[in-house]
């Protein structure tokens, strides 16, 4: 529900339009990767590594290719030297020479049919040498640790990543003087926390079809959250001109970071290649969880001090991260963690360093939250100690300290709009009064805030009008289900003055759209919407011309008028939109195209005020803010922990579509509490030991509260129409919450995550135990 | 491989003759030799929900059912329901609530809701929770499924 | 290559098995076929139960209750029959899995797989269930004592089905199924069956060792004695010293030893307050 009635919506902005394709999801007529089919199409299947370290010595694939129906078979040595990452360029198109983790694709066959593919692959023979395996960063940064990439240090890497033996990179910030701040603090807490790997779970495997032409170029389509990292990925790890790849994207079954950087394009595409026929390869569902990537787990050192007013003064955060077998996205999440460590607080002095450590295991990257919800976890649950020790409401605690408009945040990103107090009072006045424990189930509230950035990098936007005066939009972001087509709908309608069922939108393709770094860091509205914005306001400026000239009047006394009108202002006369474009199209000036683009270049480091080595995100982003209020039963028989209720409250600044940033706050809470209570990914030795929906679980709809959504909007200056991000605002402080939530009922900190009945039931023995 | 066998069935009302693989699933049979793609499969193991279909009048998993122990079955896909009064309330409902994210499980969510509103259309929103729970959704946090299904029940009810 | 055959009576069906040993038999397939999905077995056939006459629903004569091996998870729940102490095996039935999938699965099915963690299995062991079993030699009945011997190992010989089990007259007593699960529909971590009738109680344990926990002789020792606390206590942790429970990602071996003690003590409690 939205808060803030007091700003009117126009006539497409504000309103909660249902999304543009709803109609082919509700009637199944939506195509998801694996819904698509070409003429000749082979299936692919995947040999996984059984090995998490070994040297690759030979392969014969001479049985696997005489195998019924197999076409091709694509190993190592059919792809060149080409490597890809978003950060730090560590990976081949699938193992070359090394193999880094059990299940990691050593060889993939193409065949006339699935099965037929699924037979043949385990007829391919590999001769490894296996090696000692590294299975945790301390064991990778143990002297003598057996090195998984022997030419890190050569490998092209996009920043200082201070890369060495299996340390993958490593961030160092600072401001103040933390280590002289301690002698002031009447209070200092110091706990280390510990999380485990969070699986993606998007309803939808992964996926991919590629198919080459008669001139060699490819076409590639695949479930992914960008088409052009797609391209830029294949391309670089399969040594191909950009312009030889051409990137689509079908209907995406939901992406949470998973689909974001490479999963399995880059083989799909070699075996199309290789075979000359078109190729689809989708992964199983255990697959998807052994091979594509998982949320990071964190071992956490954090220190926080306060005076006897419980006033912030300093703080100090370690962190040691589990990288996995290549960086992929990992020293964004390592760097953007460290810079989200100290929470949407004032506190003058803090200092945060982390590690990144190669490890056999598949690659950690880019979770909703990168690295947020852990720090969160942590650092929230401090601000709850101390305002325990000091007998101050946590709500009063956070008050005292909350980082204000104009304010920098840490290291230096300065804060234009802030509604942080508006969530927090917000959620307090929703929540009412907590009701009563019972013998066995006890209850307990907790809160937590948060801020996430909504930015990064490059976009673009062309709004074209039509002939008949509609128009289309292209933005090259993939809508992964969220409803970012609709919303970037709404937000060229509304500047164009025109109803949203006046603008269409295509799908986003390569050689067509815009460039559009990809739809992650909760940005597409952000910076894509103002990409649009721009391109639509481009759009009226061309439309005023053209009016200008064909009304004989000043471009000054113009406006438009809703639902498609160029009018001369205080008069009854005006134009339509048709009537401009035909002129356009056909008699002068040429077709109405308007276009805009931007990268978000405002500095993450102030040098004046902060130290900052190994940062990732020289330019990052501008901020919402959260907070969380939830109320959990705890049973005392067992320690199992619920979600009773929740009450979520986020500042996106303008809410384009309300409806979508209730849900986005809904599922963000939702698989904020089956990170915070039970999802984990087991490693058995160095085989993942619950690569399945039986032994992997998530939250049902039995299990999930009630979420009371609530918007706040305090207007974005540089946002579209003032909007700013909801994608991850709404996940990372809900384990943090449902942590300080459970210490109402058992005494101590949470200090890992997930928080288990096994977790929960030793805490409440021992208080049994200490009564 | 190429053990197939003449599997006779009755889709969405239509009876013919498959030519499929003997081990095929009513999920394959369906997405790959009929072309009927509203069942998705998230996991193949039963549990997530997504190819859900109705066996006899029954919501049962297409992912589960041997296609070959469907002969003399009944079978009806969301593509078998294009004018089904009961089932185009609640896919307006789930178009208008928000319900409807990446919509991969949203096919699987229809079929089991739209039995539970037949069988009770007056189920409190903790009974559609209970009901719901083997359609797993990782976007929508299930707080809007559940509103589209009580407003489309409530429409049956009036 | 798993084709299914569909035999109209029990004798085609058991002959089947006989005579193509790679044959499973299938019945609601919400287990068998998801591990073939998962390529965990392969069968060269797979031996449809469905359309074998007797094998579905409950039915009552004088020696009691019998449930057909294809009777339905969904229909046990909810079956008007199971009352009093065996209640708890209706119960049992509407915890399994989910709705979609308690339309599918059978309790000849679930008995037949015998996974430690399944819902059935406590509450039989509760119930004193017996179990019948058809092979080529005919029908053989046996307790689900002696049915159950280890970890996945049951007294079925190849080629046999669990076509029924037997369950005593319900009494007029109480009876509850606790399962602890990590989200709803998930195998047990733990579970306990408690049945009480005048001053007996008899507790089973689920999901902590290679087949339920159940023991005589502490409920011999109990009885008379549950409003007892002291008493609880040592029946409870009895039952705690008898279990062999595995890690797994559901827990570990030390927390379902202590959910034990805890979880009979709470299923004990309640069963009496409910009195």
């Amino acid at each position: 529900m939205s808060n803030d009635m007091n700003i009117p919506d126009g006539i497409a902005v504000g309103l909660s339009t249902p999304k543009l394709e709803n109609r082919e999801k509700v009637t199944g007529r939506a195509e998801y990767i694996d819904d698509l089919s070409r003429p000749g199409m082979l299936y692919a299947a995947i040999l996984g590594s059984p090995y998490p370290h070994a040297r690759i010595l030979s392969y014969d694939v001479s049985a696997a290719l005489a195998a019924p129906g197999v076409v091709g078979v694509v190993t190592g040595k059919d792809v060149p030297d080409g490597r890809m990452g978003a950060f730090i360029k560590d990976e081949h198109a699938l193992a070359k020479d090394k193999v880094r983790y059990v299940g990691e694709p050593v060889a993939a066959i193409a065949a006339e049919t699935l099965a037929e593919a699924r037979a043949a692959v385990n007829l391919i023979e590999v001769e490894y040498e296996e090696l000692p395996a590294v299975l945790s960063p301390e064991e990778g940064l143990a002297k003598d640790a057996p090195i998984l990439h022997e030419e890190l240090e050569s490998y092209i890497k996009v920043f200082d990543a201070g890369s060495t033996g299996n340390l993958c990179s490593r961030t160092e910030l600072s401001e103040g003087d933390v280590d002289k701040a301690w002698a002031d603090c009447a209070i200092v807490v110091e706990d280390e926390f510990v999380t485990e790997p969070q699986a993606h779970v998007s309803i939808e495997p992964c996926g991919a079809l590629a198919e080459i032409d008669a001139q060699g170029r490819v076409t590639l389509w695949s479930a992914n959250q960008s088409v052009f990292r797609v391209q830029a990925n294949v391309c670089e790890s399969l040594a191909l001109p950009m312009s030889r790849l051409r990137s689509l994207t079908p209907r995406v079954g939901a992406g949470f970071g998973n689909k974001m950087e490479p999963h399995i394009q880059p083989l799909t595409v070699a075996l199309a290649i290789k075979t000359g026929r078109p190729v689809k390869c989708i992964l199983t569902r255990e697959e998807d969880f052994e091979i594509v990537r998982a949320r990071h787990p964190f071992k956490i050192r954090m220190k926080t001090g306060a005076d006897a007013n419980g006033k912030l003064i300093a703080r100090e955060c370690e962190v040691l991260l589990d990288c996995g077998a290549f960086a992929d996205d990992s020293p964004g999440v390592l760097g953007y963690a460290l810079l989200m460590s100290g929470g949407p607080y004032r506190i003058p002095n803090q200092r945060a360093t982390g590690k990144l450590v190669y490890t056999n295991k598949l690659r950690f990257g880019a979770y909703r939250g990168f690295g947020n919800p852990q720090v969160t976890f942590a650092g929230e649950q401090q601000i709850d100690e101390i305002a325990r020790r000091l007998g101050i409401q946590p709500i009063e605690m956070r008050r005292r300290n909350l980082l204000k408009q104009g304010d920098g945040w840490f290291v230096g990103p300065k804060i234009a709009s802030n509604g942080l107090e508006r969530c927090l009072d917000a959620v307090a006045a929703a929540s009412g009064k907590p009701k009563a424990s019972q013998d066995r189930i006890k209850r307990g509230r907790g809160l937590a805030i948060t801020a996430h950035i909504s930015g990064l990098l490059g976009t673009g936007a062309i709004v074209r009008m039509l002939e008949d005066g509609t128009i289309s939009l292209n933005t090259g972001a993939t809508d992964i289900g969220q409803g970012s087509d609709t919303v970037l709908a709404q937000i060229c309608a509304e500047t164009l003055k025109v109803p949203v069922d006046m603008v269409s939108v295509a799908s986003p393709d390569t050689d067509g759209s815009p460039y559009n770094w990809g739809t992650t860091a909760s940005r597409v509205t952000y910076t894509t919407g103002r990409a649009v914005a721009g391109a639509a306001r481009e759009v009226v400026n061309q439309l005023f011309q053209h009016a200008a000239e064909m009304l004989e009047v000043p471009i000054e006394d113009l406006e438009l008028r809703e639902g498609g009108r160029v009018a001369l202002r205080g008069s009854n006369e005006d134009l339509p939109f048709a009537a401009i474009s035909g002129r356009a199209h056909w008699a002068k000036g040429g077709p109405i195209v308007g276009s805009h683009t931007l990268v978000f270049d405002e500095p993450t480091h102030d040098p004046k005020r902060a130290i900052a080595l190994g940062l990732p995100f020289p330019q990052i982003g501008v901020f919402s803010f959260g907070a969380t209020l939830v109320d959990v039963e705890v049973d005392q028989v067992t320690g199992q922990t619920r979600v009773a209720e929740a009450w979520s409250a986020i500042d996106v600044g303008r809410a384009i579509n309300p409806r979508l940033v209730d849900v986005q706050t809904e599922g963000g809470f939702v698989q904020g509490m089956g990170f915070a209570l039970y999802e984990a990914m087991v490693w058995d030795g160095a085989r993942l030991a619950n690569p399945s929906l039986l032994d992997y679980k998530i939250p049902t709809s039995a299990d999930s509260p009630h979420i009371h959504s609530i918007i706040i909007e305090d207007p974005e200056p540089t946002g579209p129409f003032g909007a700013k991000g909801a994608g991850e605002i709404s996940l990372n402080a809900i384990p943090a919450a449902i942590a300080n939530a459970v210490n109402t009922v058992c005494p101590g900190l949470s200090h890992a995550l997930p928080l288990t009945g096994e977790r929960v039931l030793e805490r409440i023995e021992e208080s049994d135990n200490a009564a | 491989m190429s053990d197939k066998q003449v599997i006779s069935l009755s889709i969405n009302g239509v009876t013919g003759e498959v030519f499929a693989p003997s081990d095929s699933t009513l999920l394959d049979v369906l997405r790959d030799d009929l072309g009927l793609h509203a069942a998705k499969r998230g996991c193949n193991q039963g549990v997530c929900g997504a190819c859900t279909v109705m066996i006899d009048g029954v919501p049962m998993r297409s992912c589960l059912t041997m296609a070959g122990a469907c002969e003399d079955h009944e079978v009806k896909t969301l593509e078998g329901y294009i004018q089904d009064p009961l089932m185009n309330s609640l896919q307006e409902a789930m178009i208008a609530s928000g319900g409807v994210q990446c919509g991969f499980c949203t096919s699987g969510v229809l079929i089991t809701a739209r039995n539970l509103i037949e069988e009770k259309p007056d189920a409190a929103a903790e009974e559609m929770r209970t009901a719901l729970s083997g359609n797993l959704c990782r976007c929508t946090g299930y707080v809007r499924i559940v509103e589209a299904i009580a407003k489309a029940a409530k429409e049956v009810v009036v | 290559m798993s084709f299914v055959v569909v035999p109209t009576n029990i004798e085609d069906a058991v002959r089947f098995l006989a005579d193509n040993p790679e044959a499973r038999p299938l019945s609601g397939g919400a287990s068998l076929v998801a591990m073939k999905n998962a390529g965990l077995i392969e069968a060269s056939h797979f031996v449809s139960l469905a359309r074998i006459e007797g094998l579905n629903g409950i039915s009552v004569d004088e020696g009691g209750l019998r449930i057909g091996g294809m009777t339905r998870h969904r229909d046990i729940a909810a079956s008007a029959h199971l009352t009093g102490d065996l209640a708890m095996i209706a119960q049992a039935a509407g915890q399994i899995a989910n709705r979609v999938v308690r339309n599918m699965g059978t309790i000849g099915g679930a008995v037949g797989n015998a996974d430690p963690a399944a819902d059935y299995l406590p509450v039989l062991t509760c119930a004193d269930a017996d179990v019948e079993i058809y092979g080529a030699d005919g029908p053989r009945r046996i307790s689900i004592e002696h049915y159950l011997i280890d970890w996945y190992e049951t007294a079925l010989e190849p080629g046999e089905i669990v076509t029924a089990i037997h369950l005593p007259h319900p009494k007029e007593a109480r009876s509850n199924y606790h399962k602890l699960a990590r989200t709803p529909g998930d195998y047990a971590t733990a579970s306990v069956a408690c049945a009480m009738d005048g001053k007996r109680v008899r507790v089973a344990v689920g999901a902590c060792g290679p087949k339920p926990i159940r023991s005589a002789e502490a409920e011999a020792a109990l009885e008379g004695q549950i409003a007892d606390p002291a008493a609880i206590r040592i029946f409870a942790d009895s039952l705690a010293a008898l279990a062999d429970p595995m890690d797994d990602v559901r827990g570990s071996s030390d927390y379902r030893l202590r959910l034990i003690p805890r979880m009979v003590t709470a299923a004990i409690n309640e069963i009496r307050g409910a009195h």
